[in-house]
């Protein structure tokens, strides 16, 4: 139930053309309830958990093409979104060094700096929500397998996980690659100055608003923590509870308008 | 790394398919045979599937022998499918293998088509053909079992009690490669042609090799993960031998093109073709595909990447430079700055925290994930072993009365504390197997003890739980101490 609240959650936060993409967590543990239930003879075991594999193969589907159409908009991105980066500071350069003379003012300067780094930075962001994108799902699927194999004894978990395991949407390491290229890259870029490390310090609780990249990413942080935090059914094949070693920063943090706890 | 040449059919091209195969080409009239198909296919969704596979079961020598022969197939599949309905055995091992197959047949032939190797080389695929939409939704993630089916009567020496599944198996060893690249291209003409064939004949021959025991699973699924591994491993070859054409199926897309997935070289080599092209608005997709010379890739892959190119390309371009841009920009910018009114630097920075934070937990996550999934597997198959091992020590066919299921959760659960809290550390990788076995001595309490659960409220529910387990750990025990 947790799980399914936070995945709701987590679904409404999200970019709107995700919405529809993600697992149908709640009606598969619907027809799981279904089939636990009823266990009429005319529709019989073997059936029923065709159907149910038959779903959830149409889910994977899902994933698989989304995930890989998203991995390939990053693919044809990421080195735009540098070069990008580089043609301002170079306009930069020129400008205020080169045949025209006057330098541009330093307000427009950083406008511009910043206008490049929230681009870089929002790139960053919707790739690391693909990677979460991914594990949600798997971890929604891991768990209505469990689901089913409790309820109706079924020996479908294991050599089904097996298999999603090695699907497109789970093999995430180019995202992540390019994920860590665009932290080092803007590392570089915008290098962290030590005053704002002082004003960390001094945060109050910070209101996060709007529908933006950054509200997503701290929602599926939170809902991260949320799922980790410890289950009922605590034990089989279980996450261990999340450590975020930095909880300071993320308990900092509020969606807004709140959203009611379970 | 396999070379894959492009493996587009025509549909003309029937005859070119004939020539390699073993029997002789059986000509029929593909039409006719088509629409037969597609009356018998009208009927599938609404009984099981899994009838007319039964009876179909019956014939699989003749279906193996005539795997390239499309038009023999077909033959015989309707001949044998008249009476589908009647009662057949049914052998229930493998339920779920059974079924996980039986569903995707669609896909499984576009993506067989992608991911094994085929001699022929002068061919074009057919995607645009579309595949009806209630054929669409057999598309599934389980593309991989068609390898595994593929791969599985090669591999596996012996299978089941059923004959025919052993001579199938021989069958299409001693073919093997060649038989693999005819069955694909026939599979993908048939995808084209009518989607109802491909459909029948991948469930005939998947059902063959889903009558097995349990414990075949693992390795079904080996040969899976090995062509898989092989398609994971694209990215780092070279872009010329590459081919990365990943054979999971496009379910929404309507074309059956099998779904492509892009690698920065494979980018790369697209932006060098494109840029010698004149430019994406000059460039055109044949042209783009000619120069990149990749095998595998086919011009549709191609057109909708360079259509995303397109559109990349052209949206960052007005945004820049443009002083209206900018203003705008200042006000997107200041309206972000919704964070509690600090600055525009220390906004972005504390995005990027989070978003770190967010991936590097996520990275976490999914190396325990895949941690406990591997232990889970390695101590089934312990489990499996030691339990034939002790069944064939009993002898006697009354003790292997040892109802499967029960068993198997059991087994689990003791194994599943186990790993739980060999894991509790991210760090605490490669210490799973010892771990498991030094904890089938500890007592549950220790292990519950670990568990790092801050509220006590949650110790409750694990502890009951764990305590079951553990009773049945320990009826268990003994056998698993043998």
């Amino acid at each position: 139930m947790k799980f399914g609240k936070r995945l709701k959650q987590q679904i409404e936060e999200t970019l709107p053309s995700w919405r529809d993409k993600f697992l149908s967590y709640k009606e598969l543990k619907k027809l799981v309830r279904l089939i636990s239930s009823a266990e009429s003879p005319m529709y019989g075991k073997e059936d029923a958990e065709a159907e149910f594999v038959y779903l959830l193969n149409n889910e994977i589907d899902k994933f698989n093409g989304f995930f890989m159409e998203q991995e390939e908009d990053f693919i044809i991105r990421h080195k735009d979104v540098y070069i990008q980066e580089l043609q301002q500071r170079i306009e930069r350069v020129i400008s205020t060094w080169g045949t025209n003379g006057t330098k541009p003012s330093e307000a427009e300067y950083r406008d511009e700096m910043a206008r490049v780094r929230k681009d870089m930075v929002n790139f960053h962001g919707e790739m690391v929500l693909l990677v979460n994108y991914s594990n949600i799902n798997y971890t929604g699927l891991a768990k209505i397998l469990k689901k089913y194999d409790k309820r109706t004894g079924g020996l479908l978990r294991l050599p089904f996980i097996q298999k999603v395991l090695q699907q497109p949407f789970f093999i995430t390491d180019l995202v992540s690659k390019l994920v860590k290229e665009c932290e080092n890259t803007i590392d570089e870029m915008f290098p962290v100055q030590v005053e704002e490390e002082i004003v960390k310090e001094q945060r109050e609780a910070i209101t996060v608003a709007g529908k933006g990249i950054f509200r997503n990413t701290v929602a599926a942080l939170l809902s991260m923590q949320e799922i980790r935090r410890g289950s009922s059914t605590y034990g089989h094949f279980s996450l261990p509870p999340l450590d975020l070693s930095d909880s300071d920063l993320i308990h900092s943090f509020q969606l807004n308008p709140p959203i009611p706890t379970v | 790394m396999e070379e894959r040449p492009a493996f587009s059919i025509q549909r003309s091209g029937a005859s070119q398919l004939n020539n390699h195969e073993i029997s002789g080409g059986l000509s029929s009239s593909f039409p006719a045979l088509s629409t037969h198909l597609e009356e018998t296919y009208q009927k599938f969704p609404n009984t099981q599937q899994a009838h007319a596979e039964r009876e179909l079961m019956t014939r699989p020598l003749a279906l193996a022998t005539h795997l390239p022969t499309n038009n023999g197939v077909v033959g015989h599949i309707f001949s044998s499918s008249s009476g589908f309905s009647s009662d057949i055995h049914y052998s229930s091992a493998l339920p779920s293998e059974k079924h996980s197959r039986n569903s995707p047949f669609i896909s499984q032939s576009p993506t067989n088509t992608a991911a094994l190797p085929l001699s022929q080389s002068s061919h074009s695929l057919l995607p645009q053909s579309t595949i009806p939409s209630h054929c669409n939704k057999e598309n599934s993630g389980s593309w991989c079992t068609d390898p595994d089916f593929l791969d599985f009567p090669v591999s596996t020496p012996v299978l089941s009690s059923q004959v025919q599944n052993s001579s199938c198996s021989g069958i299409i060893r001693s073919e093997d490669l060649g038989k693999q690249n005819d069955w694909q291209e026939w599979a993908d003409q048939l995808i084209t042609g009518d989607d109802a064939l491909a459909s029948n004949w991948n469930e005939l021959l998947v059902d063959n090799v889903t009558n097995l025991e349990p414990n075949m699973a693992y390795q079904v699924e080996k040969p899976c993960t090995t062509v898989l591994a092989q398609n994971q491993q694209l990215p780092s070859p070279s872009v010329e031998s590459q081919s990365v054409v990943n054979p999971s199926s496009s379910a929404n897309n309507a074309p059956a093109k099998p779904r492509m997935r892009w690698t920065p070289e494979l980018h790369e080599a697209f932006v060098e073709a494109v840029n010698q092209l004149g430019g994406s608005e000059r460039a055109t997709p044949k042209g783009v595909l000619k120069l990149m010379k990749v095998e595998g890739l086919t011009i549709y892959h191609v057109k909708s990447h360079l259509q995303k190119y397109r559109t990349a390309r052209y949206r960052p371009e007005p945004s820049e430079g443009s002083s209206e841009k900018k203003l705008t920009s200042k006000e997107e910018i200041s309206s972000l700055d919704l964070k509690a009114g600090m600055g525009i630097t220390e906004a972005l920075r504390l995005q990027m925290e989070v978003q770190k934070q967010l991936h590097e937990q996520l990275e976490i996550q999914r190396n325990l994930q895949l941690q406990i999934e591997e232990q889970g597997r390695y101590l089934q198959m312990m489990f499996e072993k030691q339990k034939s091992g002790l069944d064939k020590l009993k002898g006697s066919s009354s003790n292997q009365a040892n109802p499967p299921v029960p068993s198997d959760a059991t087994n689990e659960s003791p194994t599943k504390t186990e790993m739980e809290s060999s894991q509790r550390d991210p760090g605490n990788s490669g210490t799973g197997t010892v771990n498991a076995k030094s904890m089938l001595e500890r007592s549950p309490q220790e292990i519950c003890g670990e568990h790092k659960a801050p509220e006590t409220g949650d110790l409750e529910k694990p502890k009951t739980r764990v305590s079951e387990s553990s009773s049945q750990q320990t009826s268990k025990r003994p056998r698993i101490e043998e």
